[in-house]
């Protein structure tokens, strides 16, 4: 047995191993055993879409809201199209009332952002690679075949700017700053990163945030509206 | 030659703009309350328009302004000033001061004096109390809070005055919620036998909060004709006159505003205030089982109808009853209305014999009470229906009843699904794939290139090959001969010459490697005398000829 074999032979184990206890866990969910579920969900490895997915229902049953809203966006990172995590996404941040908050207030940069998320890194990064094939072979097709030169080079300039957004969306995800979800009831943000700086604004549980800087047990963080202040780490979990 | 001198004159008399003084004055400072004030803050010796900053100053509207520059010039001296004009007007009675206001002039700021105004209440022109006077018409000083109440202005003008109309209005209604009509209703009306003109400006009020309120003073301008004297042959001729305003004025009227009484209030008060009367009806009242009827609920009278609440079905068990629709409207006022509510219901079972009544509880302020007034139960009969008399019909041809949909997460997912893969952004993989493209095109675009060259360059395409083909025959070569002619071949075309004419004497000519004349020397002995020779040294000696030229000569 060579090397390769092993490892396709430990892949299936892990991944037989895994499917039970997705099934027992949703077993659980579906007894009403909320906690017990969340707890077999949040063994499973590797954590697929549809795992952070009912570990985010489980915490949305036992009212762990703003952990519930931290498991849909992670699974949301893994399967940005998934009609399902948007959709219990959208409803936990609207049973919270933070909603309007985690989304950027100007309409340019919510479609932009609507636009960036809408794809994994892994898409976006296959959407550049794609691209910029295309264009290759629509140059050298307008190299090579000079009667068709026109109807090529314009097709060739919509790739262009196709492969322009895909590569600023990659890039977007790429180097954006890390988010996080607040999940204590309520959290200060403060000036400064001193317990008794003067506080600055609220955050809710659910509410999504940016890590502008980690200092250890504080974090700058940045609101979508774009409010800053600094929080205890300890109130919030990052989402990757 | 004039211009000149009155440029150099200014030019003289420039110093003396530097002397600016700013005062500030109205044209009256007791005025009746209606009456508009002129505000003028002159700024002598400069023509720079100044900047002047109004702070808020309460009951009194300031607008404006008109800007005024004059400039004079007498026996050599020059003198400049800025009038700024300000229309000044209260929305009160009382005393006002206009404090001392800071006007810019040129980036120096200076000060004017503080102004006081009186504002009084407003008296009729004189000699004109019998002739042209104003009343309010309320049907009681004596309102409720949340009451809507009509309150009129009525204008008399005796029936000789000739009144064009009215031109101008404002009264003081604080507390009060007075808003009223700006088309001035008017018709003759015969008092004690003497014709009068009455001009009606409906209004109404809604007192917002309790004890006495004042309506009034008020301010009617009334727009009077007169002959003109300079009356010309074309105004004749044109009709035209000349029209005067006259101010007619209105004294307070006092209101006493009372809270809703606490006694007899009825449990299902809910703020509707008024005299309203309900008609209620159903349509058809003999139906199938599983046939709709349709309840109309009609509400009329007089009051804000926006207070009266919606009438809603109780007791309707064996009915299947839809969402209730209503439609509202109401007088300009809001002084009369009439809310219309019509629910479908849909009788489940025969035995239904009634819709149950409705009731509608509000407070009289005419009266003075609480009243309730019940309409109904309304008579139906239920047939039994085609599918027995249970039978709801539940036919999709009927109207779709709009319906609350409930909300809840979706439900969890049954498949595991695929483990997410690695990131692919920034590994070698990645980079390669994007790379290999770029290269491949700059790859193929150099080939095209040199295709294309040696398509159209014919001593290009000849050096080009010269070598390959010259080593490859060169190993077919079996004798000195052979040797020769490859050699011959690799000159004609390296050197795009013909092949023929090539002997030794080309090395010299040419500067080719030395070793070339050797071969061509061995081959010649082979053939001409007859001499042995070394076929593998001779090919070895083209090799290092071709290698050097195609090394050295590239």
């Amino acid at each position: 047995m060579n090397w390769k074999t092993c490892i396709v032979s430990l892949c299936f184990a892990t991944s037989v191993l895994a499917g039970d206890d997705f099934k027992s866990a949703n077993a659980l969910y579906d007894a009403g055993k909320f906690a017990n579920a969340a707890a077999v969900y949040e063994t499973i490895q590797p954590k697929t879409a549809a795992v952070l997915f009912n570990l985010g229902n489980a915490h949305f049953r036992q009212e762990e809201l703003g952990r519930a809203v931290l498991d849909y966006e992670r699974a949301r990172q893994l399967a940005p199209g998934d009609p399902d995590i948007l959709a219990n996404l959208r409803f936990a941040e609207e049973r919270l009332g933070v909603a309007d908050l985690n989304v950027p207030a100007r309409p340019v940069a919510r479609f932009w952002k609507s636009v960036t998320v809408s794809r994994t890194i892994r898409q976006w990064s296959a959407w550049v690679v794609s691209g910029v094939w295309v264009i290759m072979l629509l140059v050298a097709g307008a190299i090579w075949w000079p009667r068709w030169r026109t109807g090529l080079v314009i097709v060739a300039v919509v790739a262009g700017i196709g492969l322009a957004l895909a590569v600023a969306a990659l890039t977007d995800r790429v180097v954006s700053v890390p988010p996080a979800i607040v999940l204590a009831r309520r959290a200060e943000a403060r000036f400064a990163p001193l317990p008794d700086a003067t506080v600055h604004f609220q955050l809710g549980e659910g509410t999504k945030v940016l890590i502008r800087e980690d200092r250890g047990q504080w974090w700058l963080v940045e609101r979508c509206d774009g409010q800053q202040g600094w929080i205890k780490a300890d109130v919030a979990e990052r989402v990757f | 030659m004039r211009v000149a001198i009155f440029i150099v004159s200014l030019l003289l008399t420039a110093p003396l703009f530097a002397d600016v003084s700013v005062s500030a004055t109205v044209d009256q400072a007791h005025v009746a309350f209606g009456e508009a004030v002129t505000l003028t803050i002159n700024v002598n010796g400069s023509h720079s328009n100044p900047q002047v900053g109004f702070p808020r100053i309460d009951g009194l509207n300031i607008a404006g302004p008109s800007v005024n520059t004059s400039m004079s010039w007498v026996n050599g001296q020059t003198s400049q000033s800025v009038a700024l004009t300000y229309q000044v007007a209260a929305t009160r009675t009382g005393e006002f001061t206009i404090p001392s206001l800071d006007v810019n002039v040129a980036g120096k700021v200076y000060k004017t004096e503080p102004i006081k105004l009186v504002v009084d209440k407003p008296g009729t022109q004189a000699g004109m109390q019998d002739t042209l006077f104003a009343k309010v018409r309320l049907n009681s000083q004596q309102l409720y809070l949340g009451q809507t109440a009509p309150l009129d202005v009525i204008v008399f003008a005796r029936g000789n005055l000739p009144v064009r109309g009215i031109s101008g209005f404002s009264a003081e209604a604080d507390g009060l919620g007075y808003k009223y009509n700006g088309n001035v209703k008017s018709g003759p009306q015969t008092i004690n036998g003497v014709a009068y003109n009455l001009y009606v400006i409906e209004g109404a009020i809604s007192p917002t909060h309790t004890g006495t309120l004042n309506f009034g003073p008020c301010v009617i301008k009334a727009q009077l004709t007169a002959q003109s004297r300079n009356r010309t042959i074309f105004d004749e001729m044109m009709g035209r006159v000349e029209v005067r305003e006259v101010p007619v004025t209105l004294d307070v009227v006092p209101i006493e505003v009372q809270p809703l009484p606490a006694a007899d209030r009825p449990a299902d008060f809910s703020g509707a205030i008024g005299q309203w009367n309900i008609e209620y009806t159903a349509k058809p009242t003999e139906v199938a089982v599983g046939d709709p009827i349709t309840v109309t609920i009609k509400v009329t009278g007089n009051g804000n109808i926006a207070n009266v609440p919606a009438l809603g079905l109780t007791g309707l068990d064996n009915f299947k009853a839809y969402d209730p629709s209503s439609k509202t409207t109401a007088s300009e006022l809001n002084t009369t209305g009439e809310r219309v509510f019509q629910q479908v219901l849909i009788a489940n079972d025969i035995a239904v014999k009634e819709i149950p009544a409705v009731r509608l509880s509000f407070f009289d302020p005419v009266a003075k009470a609480y009243k309730t007034i019940t309409q109904g139960p309304l008579p139906v009969t239920i047939n039994p229906g085609t599918a027995g008399h249970s039978a709801i019909v539940t036919g999709t041809q009927r109207a779709r009843p709009s319906e609350k949909l409930g909300q809840d997460i979706v439900y969890l997912k049954g498949a595991l699904g695929t483990a997410p893969l690695p990131v692919f952004f920034g590994t070698p993989g990645f980079w390669a794939l994007n790379l290999l493209p770029v290269l491949g095109l700059a790859c193929a675009l150099a080939w095209k290139r040199r295709q294309d060259r040696l398509a159209g360059d014919m001593a290009y395409a000849r050096r080009s090959r010269a070598a390959r083909n010259a080593r490859k025959q060169l190993a077919n070569a079996t004798t000195p001969e052979h040797v020769q002619r490859v050699l011959q071949k690799y000159f004609g075309d390296r050197l795009n010459i013909p092949t023929s004419g090539i002997t030794g004497a080309i090395v010299e000519e040419r500067g080719l490697p030395a070793a070339a004349r050797e071969v061509f020397d061995a081959c010649d002995a082979a053939r001409f005398a007859g001499a042995a020779t070394d076929m593998t040294a001779l090919k070895q000696k083209v090799e290092q000829v071709i290698d050097e030229l195609e090394n050295v000569h590239r």
